[in-house]
C-alpha cells in the first residue's frame, strides 16, 4: 500500500504544480527527440557473439581470418559471343583501375604462367621437400629400361621448339624428378575449381575470371563501404562492355543490405504499429485524454533511446527495431490509469491509488525479467534489455505521474462503458478450461520438434541478388568461402610452421578429405626441411649414385647424349640446395597463397590449413591423438553448433531465471500460491504456444527468440496480475477492458515487426506475436474461468480496501 | 613474297637473345618492315620444308632434323617432324596437341599450359600479322646488312635474355627468300634453321590442325 499512497501524495503534489511538469516533461522529449535524429546505428555481428572471453567469441575471431572472409570477390563472366582475351583484358583493366583509397591491393592471377625458372626452383627445392613417400617414386624412375626410355624422350623432345627453352631443365632433371614436386603443389589450390590460364585465374569452363581485392575499410563501416561500392560501380559503368557481366561480393555489401532493410522496416513497423495503435484509439479511447495515452509510447521511445545511447556510443539497428515492440508494450500502462480514472472520474486520487499497486508490481516483473537479460553475455540482448529497462521506467513515470493531469482525462463516456459490457465474454467455463488444457497439451508435445539454431548468417538478411552471386561462385569456383581452417600458432614462423607439419601430416594419414589446402609440402619447418634432406642423403648413397652415373652415361652415349651432359643433376643429388624461404615462394609466383596462409601478428605467427567444412573434421581433431597445442579449429559447422548450445542453455538459464524472479514478485505481491500460480497462466499459455508453434512450423530457436521468451514473461504476468487482481479485488470492467486493449495494443507492435525483411526483427515479432496471442485470451479467459470453478468472486472494492 | 613468309617463319623461333650489333638507318628499317607488312597481308596459308641443325654443348654431334611447317590464317599452326623421329605439334586457337613417335601417342592442351609452344605460336602468328609495334615491343629488330639482308631480334625482357642471346636471320643473295635462321642461346648453343619448297595460300585441310 506504500507505492499505492506515494502515487496518490504525487498526484496531489504534482496537481498544483502542473505547469511545471508539462514543462520538464516538454523539454525531455525535445531532447531525446533530437538525439532519436542523430543516432548511430551499427550492424555488427560481433554484438551478437557472447564476450565472455568464452571459445565462441575467439572462434569468431578465426574465422575472421579466413582467406576469403574479409575479401573482395569480384567474377567476370563473358557473355554468348565474347572471347577469352576480351574477357581477361576486361579483367586487368578493372584489376588495374581498382586503386588506393578505395583498394588496396587486387589479384586477377599469379602474373605469369608456371616458367622454366619456377620449375627449375621447383626440382632445386626437391631434397628439401623429399618427404618418406618419394622414395618409392623415385626408385621407380630409377630402372635401367625407365631411364633409357626417358633418354630417348629427352632427345626427341630436344628436337621440338620447345627443346630450346627446356635444354637447361632436362640436364638437371633428365628423369624428371620434378613431376614428383610439381604433384604437391596440388595442396596449394585454394580456389578449388581455379585454373591458371595465361596468368589468371579462369573457370574450368573458360568464362568467369576471378579478382581478388583487399579494401582498409572494416566490414562494418557501413559509410566507407557505400562510398566504395559506388566507386566499384562507376569503374565496371566506364571499363566493362556490356557482353561480360560482373558480379561482386564482400560483407560490406552484407552490412549495407543489412543496414537500408533495418532502416525500411523500422520505417514501416512505425508506421503500421502507430497506424494499428491509432485505430485501437478510434475503437476504444475515443477522446482527447485518450490521445494523450497514445502520445506516451513515441515519447518513451525517443526517451529510452536517448536514454540507452548513454551507455552505448552506438545502437544496434536491431534494439530501435524493437523500439516498436517498446511502443506496444509502454502503452499498457497509461491504458490502465486510462480506464481507471475514467471509471471513477470523481476521485481521480482514489482511482489511482488502485491501479498503482498492480502497474507497478507488473512493471517490477517486467524490470525483473529484464533485469535477468541484462547479464547476457551477448551485447546485443544487453543492449536490448537497458532499453527494455529504461522504457519500462519511463512508461511508468510518465503513466502515474504525469499522464493524470492530462486535462479531461476524466471525462466520462457513459455510452461506451455500455458497450463494452457486452462484449464481456459468457461462455462455458469448463470446455474453456479443457480446450485450454488440450491446446497446451498439444503444444508442449508440439514443443518437443523445436530445435536450436546457432547459424548466425540466418540472422542476417541476405537480399536474393547476393545470394545468387553466392550461388554462383559457389558453382563455378567450388566452395572456396565456406572452409574449414585449421591455425597453427607459435611465437614465430618455424614454430607455426613445425605445428603445420604435424597438423599435414596427421591429415594425410587420417582424413579422407581430398581437399587439403596446406604449404606444408611446399614450405615445411626448418626442422623437417633438414629431416627431408638427410633422408634425401641417404637414399643417394655412393653405390646407388654410380649406379646412376653409369647408366646415364651409357644409355645416353648409345643415344648421342655426352658423358658430361648431365652434371648439373649429379649437383644436384650431391650438393646441397638453400633452404626453402617464404621469400623463395614469393619469387616464385605464390605471393597470394602465402599472404592466404601465413598471417604475421605483432607476437605470433598463424600458418592456416583448409579443408572442407564438415562434421568429420570436428572430429578427426577433438578425439585423436594428435598434440592439440598450438591448434585451433575454426569452422561454420562447429561455430553453429556451438552458438546452438549456448542458445539452448542461456534459454533454460534466462527462462529459470526469469521465472525465479517473477514468481518471487508474484508471491510479494499476492502473499497467496494459488494466485501467483493463476497468474503465470498466460506466460505458461503464451511460452508453450510459441514453442509448440515454431515446432510445427519448424522455425529454429535463435538467440532472438531468447528476447521474445522474456517478453512473453514479462508481459504475459501483467496480463495474470491484473486479471487475478481484477477477479480477487473485484475491481471494474475497466481492468479487463484494460487489459484487452492493452493486449491488443502490443499485439499491433508485434504484428507490425512481423511485417519487418530483416530476419532477427521478423524473428522476434513473429515469436511474441504468436506467445502474447496466446497469453491474451489465457488472461481473459482461462484465468476467470479457473478462478471461478472452485473459488467465490471477490467482492469488490471492499475486500481491496480490506487487504 | 617468299622471303618474307620465311622471314615471318623464323622470326617465330626466337623468343630469346641478347648482343651488340652496329646501328642502323630508321628509314631503311621502316622500309623493310613495310614490305614484310604489305606481303604478309596477302598471306592466307603457307607450307615448307625445314632442315633443323642443333649444335648443342651436350650433344656428341649435331642434332639434325627435318620436317614440314603448315600456317593457316586465325592462328592455326602445325610444326611436323619427320626425321629423325616423328613428333611435333599443331596449335588451334587456345587449343594444341602434341606428339610423339609412330605409335600415334598424343596429348591435347591448352596453348598457355606450355610456355615454349605459346611463345613459339605467338610468334608465327605475330610475324603473319606483321605485327611490328608488338614485336619492337619486345625486341631491339636490327638490319644487320642490306646486300644479302640480315636482320638480327634482341629481347628486351630480362626473363628472355635468360634463354635467348640474339637471333640471326639470312636472306638470299637475291634477298627473294630467306635461306637460314640461327638461334643463339647465352650459353653458345646454336640453332640453325633451312627452308625449302615454300607454297604459299594452298588450300590446307582444317584437320591438319586439329
Amino acid at each position: 500500500m506504500i507505492m499505492s499512497s506515494i502515487v496518490a501524495h504525487l498526484y496531489l503534489f504534482f496537481s498544483q504544480h502542473r505547469s511545471m511538469v508539462f514543462v520538464a516533461t516538454l523539454a525531455s522529449i525535445i531532447v531525446s527527440v533530437i538525439t532519436f535524429v542523430h543516432l548511430n546505428l551499427n550492424e555488427n555481428i560481433e554484438s551478437m557473439l557472447p564476450d565472455n572471453k568464452t571459445n565462441t567469441a575467439f572462434n569468431f575471431k578465426l574465422l575472421q581470418q579466413a582467406p576469403f572472409s574479409r575479401k573482395v570477390v569480384i567474377n567476370l563472366k563473358k557473355g554468348a559471343n565474347g572471347s577469352e582475351n576480351e574477357l581477361i583484358e576486361a579483367a586487368d583493366r578493372l584489376a588495374q583501375a581498382m586503386t588506393p583509397p578505395f583498394f588496396t591491393h587486387v589479384v586477377s592471377g599469379t602474373g605469369e604462367s608456371l616458367n622454366l625458372e619456377f620449375l627449375l626452383w621447383m626440382i632445386n627445392a626437391y631434397p628439401s621437400l623429399f618427404a618418406e613417400a618419394d622414395i618409392n617414386k623415385i626408385q621407380e624412375k630409377l630402372a635401367a629400361a625407365t631411364v633409357s626410355q626417358k633418354l630417348k624422350e629427352l632427345y626427341a623432345r630436344l628436337l621440338s621448339p620447345e627443346g630450346l627453352g627446356m635444354k637447361r631443365l632436362f640436364q638437371v632433371d633428365p628423369l624428371d624428378f620434378r613431376l614428383n614436386t610439381l604433384e604437391k603443389l596440388r595442396f596449394l589450390n585454394i580456389i578449388p575449381r581455379m585454373r591458371i590460364e595465361k596468368g589468371h585465374f579462369i573457370s574450368p569452363d573458360g568464362k568467369n575470371v576471378l579478382i581478388l581485392a583487399e579494401t582498409p575499410f572494416e566490414i562494418t563501416d557501413a559509410e566507407h563501404g557505400r562510398e566504395m561500392l559506388a566507386h566499384f560501380q562507376g569503374l565496371l559503368a566506364d571499363l566493362i562492355p556490356d557482353n561480360i557481366s560482373v558480379s561482386m561480393i564482400s560483407g560490406h555489401r552484407y552490412t549495407l543490405a543489412n543496414i537500408d532493410a533495418i532502416k525500411k522496416d523500422i520505417a514501416i513497423i512505425l508506421i503500421c504499429s502507430s497506424l494499428g495503435i491509432f485505430i485501437l484509439f478510434l475503437l476504444f479511447l475515443r477522446s482527447l485524454g485518450g490521445l494523450f495515452v497514445f502520445l506516451v509510447p513515441i515519447c518513451v521511445l525517443c526517451i529510452s533511446t536517448a536514454g540507452v545511447s548513454i551507455f552505448y556510443r552506438t545502437l544496434s539497428a536491431v534494439t530501435i527495431g524493437f523500439g516498436a515492440v517498446l511502443l506496444g508494450i509502454s502503452i499498457d500502462f497509461a491504458i490502465h490509469v486510462y480506464f481507471a480514472l475514467r471509471s471513477n472520474p470523481g476521485n481521480p486520487q482514489e482511482a489511482l491509488a488502485r491501479v498503482s499497486r498492480p502497474i507497478i508490481f507488473c512493471a517490477l516483473t517486467t524490470l525483473g525479467a529484464f533485469g535477468v537479460l541484462s547479464f547476457s553475455t551477448l551485447p546485443v540482448q544487453r543492449e536490448l534489455a537497458v532499453f527494455a529497462i529504461i522504457g519500462v521506467c519511463v512508461s511508468l513515470i510518465l503513466s502515474l505521474i504525469i499522464l493524470p493531469h492530462v486535462p479531461r482525462l476524466t471525462q466520462v463516456y457513459k455510452k461506451k462503458e455500455e458497450t463494452y459490457k457486452k462484449i464481456e465474454f459468457r461462455m462455458a467455463r469448463r470446455w474453456v478450461v479443457c480446450g485450454w488444457l488440450a491446446l497446451l497439451i498439444i503444444c508442449a508435445w508440439q514443443g518437443t520438434r523445436l530445435h536450436f539454431d546457432g547459424d548466425l548468417r540466418a540472422l542476417n538478411l541476405v537480399p536474393d541478388e547476393i545470394r545468387n552471386i553466392e550461388d554462383t561462385l559457389q558453382q563455378t569456383w567450388g566452395n572456396f568461402r565456406g572452409t574449414a581452417v585449421i591455425f597453427a600458432e607459435g611465437p614465430d614462423l618455424q614454430t607455426a610452421l613445425e605445428i603445420n607439419d604435424r597438423i599435414f601430416r596427421y591429415l594425410i594419414q587420417n582424413s579422407s578429405s581430398g581437399s587439403i589446402v596446406s604449404l606444408a609440402p611446399i614450405l615445411p619447418s626448418l626442422k623437417t626441411q633438414q629431416s627431408n634432406r638427410q633422408r634425401w642423403n641417404d637414399f643417394w648413397s655412393n653405390a646407388r649414385k654410380e649406379y646412376l652415373n653409369e647408366l646415364l652415361t651409357t644409355e645416353g652415349k648409345l643415344i648421342g647424349f655426352k658423358s658430361t651432359a648431365f652434371r648439373p643433376f649429379f649437383r644436384l643429388i650431391t650438393e646441397p640446395s638453400p633452404f626453402i624461404t617464404v621469400e623463395d615462394l614469393r619469387t616464385n609466383g605464390l605471393s597470394e597463397i602465402v599472404d592466404s596462409l601465413i598471417i604475421p601478428a605483432d607476437k605470433n605467427v598463424k600458418v592456416l590449413t583448409l579443408l572442407p567444412d564438415t562434421p568429420e573434421i570436428a572430429v578427426l581433431l577433438e578425439h585423436s591423438g594428435l598434440d592439440r597445442s598450438g591448434i585451433q579449429l575454426a569452422s561454420q559447422n562447429q561455430f553453429r553448433q556451438t552458438i546452438s548450445k549456448a542458445i539452448a542453455d542461456d534459454f533454460i538459464q534466462f527462462i529459470l531465471k526469469a521465472s525465479g524472479v517473477v514468481i518471487l514478485l508474484l508471491l510479494l505481491f499476492f502473499r497467496n500460491l494459488k494466485k501467483v500460480l493463476i497468474a503465470l497462466i498466460p506466460v505458461v499459455s503464451g511460452m508453450l504456444f510459441m514453442v509448440g508453434v515454431m515446432g510445427v512450423l519448424g522455425i529454429g530457436f535463435n538467440l532472438f527468440n531468447i528476447v521474445a521468451a522474456i517478453l512473453i514473461i514479462g508481459l504475459g504476468v501483467d496480463y495474470g496480475i491484473f486479471m487475478v487482481t481484477k477477479i480477487t479485488h473485484g475491481l471494474d470492467l475497466a481492468t479487463q477492458r484494460a487489459v484487452f486493449v492493452s493486449g491488443l495494443t502490443t499485439l499491433a507492435g508485434f504484428g507490425a515487426l512481423v511485417m519487418a525483411r530483416h530476419p532477427a526483427l521478423h524473428s522476434i515479432g513473429l515469436s511474441v506475436l504468436v506467445g502474447i496471442g496466446a497469453a491474451i485470451p489465457s488472461a481473459l479467459l482461462v484465468i476467470p474461468a479457473i478462478y471461478r470453478i472452485n473459488d467465490k468472486p471477490a467482492s469488490g472494492l471492499e475486500k481491496y480496501r480490506n487487504e | 613474297m617468299k622471303s618474307v613468309i620465311i622471314l615471318v617463319l623464323i622470326l617465330s623461333l626466337s623468343a630469346f637473345v641478347p648482343g651488340q650489333t652496329r646501328s642502323e638507318n630508321p628509314e631503311n628499317q621502316n622500309r623493310i618492315f613495310s614490305e614484310i607488312a604489305s606481303a604478309a597481308s596477302k598471306v592466307d596459308t603457307f607450307e615448307c620444308d625445314f632442315l633443323q641443325e642443333k649444335h648443342m654443348s651436350m650433344l656428341d654431334n649435331i642434332l639434325i632434323s627435318k620436317g614440314r611447317l603448315y600456317y593457316k590464317r586465325n592462328n592455326r599452326l602445325r610444326w611436323e617432324i619427320n626425321h629423325p623421329a616423328k613428333s611435333g605439334f599443331a596449335v588451334n586457337g587456345d587449343h594444341a596437341k602434341r606428339w610423339e613417335g609412330d605409335s600415334g601417342r598424343s596429348q591435347t592442351f591448352k596453348v598457355d599450359q606450355i610456355p615454349f609452344i605459346k611463345v613459339f605460336a605467338d610468334q608465327v602468328f605475330t610475324w603473319a600479322r606483321a605485327d611490328f609495334k608488338n614485336l619492337e615491343k619486345r625486341y631491339h629488330i636490327k638490319v644487320l646488312s642490306d646486300a644479302p639482308i640480315q636482320l638480327m631480334l634482341l629481347p628486351i625482357s630480362p626473363q628472355e635474355k635468360k634463354y635467348l642471346d640474339h637471333l640471326r636471320i639470312s636472306f638470299a643473295a637475291d634477298a627473294s627468300y630467306v635461306n637460314a635462321v640461327e638461334v643463339h642461346e647465352p650459353d653458345g648453343d646454336f640453332t640453325r634453321i633451312n627452308f625449302s619448297n615454300i607454297q604459299i595460300n594452298n588450300p590446307l585441310h582444317d584437320s591438319l590442325f586439329n
